[in-house]
């Protein structure tokens, strides 16, 4: 849904650029520490809950994890994985959802103007009354997010709560979360308070730990603090997401000079027909030759 | 009912009479050059062809967002593409089998790449051989054959989007887009041959006849074939 309260910060398929609003919002963040994670899986619940999303039947994986990947209606994760570390296990619990990417790609992707839209506060969300169901987002996502609903046509991912953050309240799975390794915030808030946290995991052995904001995408609004910042695979993770190059290729390259080719078609048949005219039937050739049939 | 002559008596059209099931036949001044058969496949081609690139270019860019009205909106043009691309292809598909016999390239068409068809944009080069079809033609017979192949493959692809590994959609957009600008260039200059550039020729696709003197000016070998004129003016 779109909140017509925040302004656009960018807009899918729109020709000029859309910036709309005189007001600049702070860039929102939430942060997720997966090493005070439990996996209680309450804040997939709440977004069911408040998200209004219908159960959807879950498939067994070989771990707790509830859905192998996200899903038109489950759009929020907990990835389980189990790993050999230090002689012992590493129990990954990770929170897999839209990474809200300051440099968006399902929005490059996106042919359906205003389908996808960027708020000024940095939430990546879907119109779905423009969407038009076409999955060229999932072909732009680095994170695998967008998912098609095949009920609905359209493509539905997580909002950021948008309908709760933008009259002041946290996103439903933070509210939900019981350890507060959710956190609802200033982007620069939430990354202060994630370094932070790494300093803390290093001080404590743990000399991998990272935060998770890939510069790639112009750093994400969901960012995530890794106890195993050397094993992204871990967590299923791209260690470089970025918009993909052929779909920059597409949409810069192939697009604007394939409008060029076709008009200079056009133009140069114009061009033709100035220079050298009709090919004109040689005179009166045939005139009288045969009379046509009456 | 009267004998004598009214609007309801016209005379038989013989040309379009013969037109309708046969070929390379003259009646009266006119050569038959397409049967009725043959232009409803092109034509058949010929509308799925607009109402895919209708409903495909507002997808393709904003810019002709307008076009998805036609449809009642990108929503639903974005359903009636993929279907009238299926339908398109199935056309394309019996025209290129319809015409397949008669486009063999012949020894002398080899420069239809290159040379050839500059000289022929300049209304220059030696036309004397040419059969039905000349290199050009069957140069764009192959190439849209081919180009519906690409759309058809590449947007069958497109339309099950979490079917297929991210990295073969990307591809599948790149070469939907390459093939689609490829051949509306090459329609471009389809029609602008087949309406302004060369009187005449359009007849042979609406009423299926073109006149002698066309006959003997774009295809002269076909028109001797036909007529069993060696060139000099007959009575």
């Amino acid at each position: 849904m779109v909140m017509q309260s925040l302004e656009i910060r960018r807009s899918s398929a729109s020709v000029w650029g859309i910036p709309s609003g005189i007001r600049t919002l702070p860039t929102v963040s939430k942060y997720i520490d997966t090493s005070t994670c439990i996996g209680c899986k309450a804040c997939e619940v709440a977004c069911q809950e408040w998200n209004d999303l219908r159960p959807v039947q879950t498939a067994q994986v070989g771990t707790y994890q509830t859905m192998p990947t996200l899903h038109p209606e489950f759009w929020n994760l907990i990835r389980f994985n189990e790993q050999n570390f230090d002689g012992g296990i590493a129990w990954i619990m990770r929170k897999d959802q839209c990474m809200h990417c300051d440099d968006p790609g399902c929005l490059a992707a996106c042919p359906a103007p205003g389908a996808i839209v960027q708020y000024a506060n940095g939430i990546v969300d879907v119109n779905q009354d423009l969407c038009i169901g076409c999955g060229y987002c999932e072909s732009g996502c680095p994170f695998d997010v967008p998912k098609f609903h095949a009920t609905t046509g359209k493509m539905a991912k997580c909002t950021l709560c948008v309908d709760r953050t933008t009259v002041g309240l946290e996103p439903a799975c933070v509210k939900a979360c019981p350890t507060g390794c959710l956190q609802f915030g200033t982007k620069d808030d939430m990354v202060a308070l994630g370094n932070q946290r790494v300093s803390q995991l290093k001080a404590g052995g743990l000399k991998n730990a990272v935060l998770y904001n890939p510069a790639g995408v112009g750093g994400t609004g969901v960012v995530t603090v890794l106890a195993h910042g050397d094993h992204l695979d871990w967590y299923s993770l791209p260690s470089d997401p970025h918009v993909p190059i052929l779909t920059r290729l597409w949409k810069h390259v192939v697009r604007p000079l394939g409008m060029v080719a076709i008009a200079g078609a056009v133009i140069g048949a114009f061009g033709h027909f100035t220079k050298f005219g009709r090919k004109e039937v040689p005179g009166s050739a045939d005139s009288g030759v045969q009379p046509p049939p009456a | 009912m009267s004998a004598t002559p009214t609007a309801r008596h016209r005379p038989v059209d013989l040309a379009v009479v013969a037109g309708r099931d046969q070929e390379n036949l003259i009646v009266g001044n006119e050569i038959v050059r397409h049967r009725r058969a043959s232009r409803l496949i092109h034509w058949s081609v010929s509308l799925t062809f607009f109402v895919c690139l209708f409903s495909g270019m507002p997808i393709w860019s904003p810019i002709f967002g307008w076009m998805a009205a036609f449809f009642g909106g990108l929503s639903a043009a974005r359903v009636v593409h993929p279907w009238a691309g299926i339908a398109f292809f199935l056309f394309s598909a019996v025209m290129f089998f319809h015409w397949l016999g008669e486009m063999r390239f012949l020894p002398s068409e080899r420069g239809w790449l290159g040379p050839k068809a500059l000289e022929y944009m300049r209304y220059e080069g030696d036309d004397s051989e040419v059969g039905k079809y000349n290199g050009g033609q069957k140069l764009f017979f192959f190439a849209t054959a081919l180009g519906a192949l690409g759309l058809l493959v590449s947007g069958l692809l497109m339309w099950w989007p979490s079917a297929f590994p991210r990295v073969v959609l990307q591809l599948s957009y790149l070469i939907h887009d390459i093939t689609f600008i490829f051949f509306a260039i090459a329609i471009v200059f389809h029609i602008y041959l087949g309406t302004a550039a060369e009187p005449g020729t359009f007849g042979a696709m609406t009423r299926g006849t073109v006149t002698r003197g066309w006959a003997r000016l774009h295809h002269p070998r076909w028109f001797r074939d036909v007529t069993g004129d060696d060139g000099s003016r007959r009575g």
